[in-house]
Parts: C-alpha cells; sequence; structure tokens
C-alpha cells in the first residue's frame, strides 16, 4: 500500500482511515500506557513520599526520645552528685571534728590531770613525772551524787587521801585533784630518786638503802672513795613536807678518826647542804665524777 | 526518585542507629566515669549506711562532753593539740628490739585570763623490759606577760621540762589571783569610800584612805609567789603613808612595826578578815 498522507485529501482514503485509526488507536494506548505508568508513577511516588513521612517522623521521635533519656542520666547524676556530695562532705567534717577532739583529750594526759566520763560519773587518771620523766599514773573514780564519793581508787594507802578528800572533795573539787596531784607527784618523784640511787649507784652504798613506802624517810651509808675511805658517811633524809621533793631533815654523820678533821667536817657539811638543794641521784652523780676526777689525777 | 529512594535509605539507616542508642546505655565515656565515681561513693556510703553518720555524731557528741567536763574539772580549757611522731629506731636497736620514737607536741588553751601556748618533745624508748618516757624539751609561751611572778616560774619549768609542774602550779596561781580579784572587788563594793583600787582589781595593791584622815594610806600589796617546787602562796606586805606629824606623836612605834603586825594579823584571822580589819580601823571615825 502506499502511504497515505494522513493530511492528503483524498486518494486512497480507505487505506487512510483504518491507518488512521490505527494510529489513533496506538495513540490512545499509548498515552493510557503512559498515563498508567503515570499514575503507577505517581503512586509509587506517593507511597514513598508516605514513607518517607512517616519515617522521618520515627526518626525524630527515635531522636527525642534519646536527647531525653540522655538529659535524664544528665540530670540524674546532676541531682545524685550535690546531695550525696553534701552528705560526704558532711561525713568527712564530722570525721576531722571526731579527730580533732580526740587530739584534745589526749593533750589533757599532758597537764597530769585528765578523765573519763563513767556511767556514774568521772574516773579520773593523775599522771605523775619527776623531771621531764614520765612516772606512774593514778586513777580515782569519782560517783556524783550528792554527796561526791569516791568509788574506787589505785592511789597508795600511806597518801592521805581520805584528809585531803575531808577538806576539799565536796567543795571545791579542782582544788582536791590538784592538791592530789601534788602528794601524788611528790611521792613519784621521791620513789624515783631512791630507785635511781639504789640502781645506778649501788657501788657507792656500803650497805642497803632503808626507805619507807611513803619514800619519804631515808636512811643509808656511802663512801666517796669505796676503795680508799676507811669509815663511811651516815645520811638520813626525813621529807617533812609530802608535797616536795627535797627533803626538810639532812644529817649526816661520819664516824672513825677522819671524822674530827676539818676536811672530813667540811665534806660532811657540804654534803647536808646538797641533799636538801638537789636531788639525790643527782648529788651522788655528782659524788661518782669526783670520783672519776680522783682517779684521773691519780693514775696521772 | 532517586533522591527520594537514598532518602528513605538514609532515614532508615538512622532510625536504626538511633534504635541502637535507645538500648545501650547511654553515658558517653566522661559522663560514665562520673557516674561510676558517684556510684561508688554512694555505694561505699550505703555501706557505711545512715548508721555511720549517726554513730558518728554520737560519738563527737559524747567526746565533746567528756571534754567540755575535764575541762570544768581542771580549770584547763585546752584547745588545740597537734602531733608528730618520728621513729628513730637505728637497725641496731631493732635488732636489740628497742624502739625509740620522738614526739613532737604543740597545744595551746587558756587558764581563766592566762593564755598558754607549749611547744614539747617526748622522747619514748621501749625496750623488752619496759617503755619510758621522758620529755626532751619545753617551750612555754604565755600571755599576760606582765605578771612578772610567771615569767620566772615558766623558765624554771622550762628548765625542768615538769610540764605537769607547770599546769599545777599554774591552776593554784589562776584560784589565787581570782580569789584577790575577787576579795579586792568585795571589799571596793562595801567601803566604796575607803578602798581604792588604782591599778584595778586584778592588780596586786589595794589602797585605803580615808576623807576624814586625809595624809594617810594604807597600801596592801597582795603578791602570789611561786617556789621553786612549784608551790604557789600569796605574800602580803602593807605599806604606810603617814603625815610628818603623826609620826611624831608615835609613841609606841605602832607605824613601824605595821608591816609586821599585819603580818600576823593575816595568820590570825586570814587574809579576808585581816583586810577588813584595817579598813575599819582607818575609818572607824565615820562608822562612829
Amino acid at each position: 500500500m502506499e502511504q497515505a498522507n494522513p493530511l492528503h485529501p483524498d486518494g486512497e482514503s480507505k487505506g487512510g482511515v483504518l491507518a488512521h485509526l490505527e494510529r489513533l488507536e496506538t495513540q490512545v494506548s499509548r498515552s493510557h500506557k503512559q498515563s498508567e505508568e503515570l499514575q503507577s508513577m505517581q503512586a509509587q511516588e506517593g507511597a514513598l513520599g508516605t514513607k518517607i513521612h512517616k519515617l522521618r517522623r520515627l526518626r525524630d521521635e527515635l531522636r527525642a526520645a534519646v536527647w531525653h533519656r540522655r538529659a535524664s542520666v544528665k540530670a540524674c547524676i546532676a541531682n545524685v552528685e550535690p546531695n550525696q556530695t553534701v552528705e560526704i562532705n558532711e561525713q568527712e567534717a564530722l570525721e576531722e571534728k571526731l579527730e580533732n577532739v580526740k587530739a584534745i583529750l589526749q593533750a589533757y594526759h599532758f597537764t597530769g590531770l585528765s578523765g573519763k566520763l563513767t556511767s556514774q560519773g568521772v574516773c579520773v587518771c593523775i599522771s605523775t613525772a619527776f623531771e621531764g620523766n614520765l612516772l606512774d599514773s593514778y586513777f580515782v573514780d569519782l560517783v556524783i551524787q550528792k554527796p561526791l564519793r569516791i568509788h574506787h581508787h589505785s592511789v597508795p594507802v600511806f597518801i592521805p587521801l581520805e584528809e585531803i578528800a575531808a577538806k576539799y572533795l565536796q567543795t571545791n573539787i579542782q582544788h582536791f585533784l590538784f592538791s592530789l596531784c601534788e602528794y601524788l607527784n611528790a611521792y613519784s618523784g621521791r620513789k624515783y630518786q631512791a630507785d635511781r640511787l639504789q640502781s645506778d649507784f649501788a657501788a657507792l652504798l656500803t650497805g642497803p638503802l632503808q626507805r619507807n613506802p611513803l619514800c619519804n624517810l631515808l636512811s643509808f651509808t656511802y663512801k666517796l672513795d669505796p676503795g680508799g675511805q676507811s669509815f663511811p658517811f651516815c645520811a638520813r633524809l626525813l621529807y617533812k613536807d609530802l608535797t616536795a621533793t627535797l627533803p626538810t631533815d639532812v644529817t649526816v654523820t661520819c664516824q672513825g678518826v677522819e671524822a674530827s678533821s676539818t676536811s672530813w667536817e667540811e665534806q660532811r657539811a657540804s654534803h647536808e647542804t646538797l641533799f636538801c638543794t638537789k636531788p639525790l641521784h643527782q648529788v651522788f652523780a655528782s659524788f661518782a665524777r669526783k670520783g672519776e676526777k680522783l682517779d684521773m689525777s691519780l693514775v696521772s | 526518585m532517586d533522591a527520594e529512594l537514598a532518602e528513605v535509605r538514609a532515614l532508615q539507616a538512622e532510625i536504626a542507629a538511633l534504635r541502637r542508642a535507645c538500648e545501650d546505655p547511654p553515658a558517653p565515656w566522661e559522663e560514665k566515669s562520673r557516674v561510676q565515681k558517684s556510684f561508688q561513693a554512694i555505694h561505699q556510703f550505703n555501706l557505711e549506711g545512715w548508721k555511720s553518720s549517726k554513730d558518728l555524731k554520737n560519738q563527737l557528741g559524747h567526746l565533746e562532753s567528756e571534754l567540755s567536763f575535764l575541762s570544768t574539772l581542771t580549770g584547763i580549757n585546752i584547745r588545740n593539740h597537734s602531733k608528730q611522731t618520728e621513729d628513730l629506731t637505728s637497725t641496731e636497736m631493732t635488732e636489740k628490739s628497742i624502739r625509740k620514737v620522738l614526739q613532737r607536741h604543740r597545744l595551746s588553751g587558756n587558764c581563766h585570763m592566762v593564755t598558754f601556748q607549749l611547744e614539747f618533745q617526748i622522747l619514748e624508748i621501749q625496750n623488752k623490759e619496759r617503755l619510758s618516757s621522758a620529755v626532751t624539751d619545753l617551750n612555754i609561751i604565755m600571755e599576760p606577760t606582765e605578771c612578772s611572778e610567771l615569767s620566772e616560774f615558766v623558765s624554771r619549768a622550762e628548765e625542768r621540762k615538769d610540764l605537769f609542774m607547770f599546769f599545777r602550779s599554774l591552776h593554784f596561781f589562776v584560784e589565787w589571783f581570782e580569789y584577790r580579784k575577787r576579795t579586792f572587788k568585795h571589799l571596793k563594793e562595801k567601803y566604796p569610800d575607803a578602798v581604792y583600787l588604782s591599778e584595778g582589781p586584778s592588780s596586786c595593791s589595794m589602797e585605803i584612805r580615808s576623807a576624814s584622815r586625809p595624809g594617810f594610806e594604807l597600801v596592801i600589796v597582795w603578791r602570789i609567789q611561786i617556789d621553786e617546787d612549784g608551790k604557789v602562796f600569796p605574800r602580803l606586805d602593807l605599806l604606810t603613808k603617814v603625815p610628818q606629824r603623826a609620826l611624831e606623836l608615835d609613841k609606841n612605834r605602832a607605824i613601824e612595826t605595821a608591816p609586821l603586825s599585819f603580818r600576823t594579823l593575816v595568820g590570825l584571822l586570814g587574809i579576808e578578815a585581816a583586810l577588813e580589819s584595817l579598813i575599819k580601823s582607818l575609818c572607824a571615825e565615820e562608822n562612829n
């Protein structure tokens, strides 16, 4: 068939019409197709779009949820920390204060007078010392009642505790305690001197040191020069004042031939003075030093 | 459409990641450790529990009341105490089971109007038989420094390294000091026109004058002394100031012997009564 030109008016018009119709048909089906495709594409696009919308919404929700979670944790930490920190700081402050108070309580021991509260009153601890040497401690357990009374104590029996208590315990407890301190410290000091004499200067003693429990009456014999001197000195020390560590009455005697000579007399008198003014063991320490000097002079 | 598909894929990936983030522990590294730390602390705190804080408070309260009781009991108020310990044990000593420790203490406080600051060292030597402790150094700073009697006493205590004597004597000194002050004040209140405390009630002197006896003056000097042994005792002296004319008239030499007689009077009547009798004797005319 010859090609028909649609625009050609006659001629093969029959073939042309069919062709035309065919062509139209194709066109329609094509556009149908196209519109279908378009539709489906549109439909597809619509679905995607919705999907995207949905996904976007979901993502936003999740983001918000995560942020919220993080924020709440932060807030949690922020909330939790300061409170607990405050409590912990309080505890640390308490502990520090406690340490401080304990240290101060310990310090009272250095005043010579310290104590602990008991269920009925107080247990007072009296510490003694002599020339810096810390010696024994004694305790007095007081019951706080009217009248104040001593429950029990470790004060030696020869210390006049009842006397002191009778004078001061009810009216002036401080005076009672410090007075007792005086007696106990003096006793401790005398005892210390006597002990040191016995232990450190036994070589100069020619006999045993005689002493009473209160250590306020001492009697002993000694030689300055154990080898050379023929007769020993006899010393008697009496400490009338029980609150003192130095004797009130000292007698030094020397028997024997040399006793009458002036040099011995001088020595005897000087010894008496020494015993009255210096602690016992220090006097003997000076004797020992003199003895050393003498020895040295003999050698040289 | 490709762009949209790409977006879809991207969104899906993000969502997946966000989902994972929701399930895992949320904190980044620093937050984690901070949380851990505070949790640790909280845990420990809770371990010890509320109880311990209450315990601490109870303990502190108990000790504080013990402290205030001691302070009242001794009259000595210690406010601060610090200590350092130094181990001086040498290897030689350790072999012989000897231990040597040096403690350095610093303490401060007050006993009524006197404040003190002490620094001292204590050497502790522990051998098999016993423990010996000795004060090896003592430094005392005291205020007020005007009390000259106190400064002598302080040097003696430092020399002797006698801590206990220091506190004992301090206590007795302050007791006497307060008693003197009270007595002077009391007499001033009772006889305002006769008693004069020109240096205040804390000083050691009191003057007795009478308006009706101008030119006459009795001065009581009341010192508080501390002897070698740390014993505290009062020492009273009477000084007289009389007009020349009165001295001439004094045939019995009463004025000359007054100081001695006063001492005897104090011994007989006690301090307060003796002082009062002196006041009355000078102002006798007024009372009549």
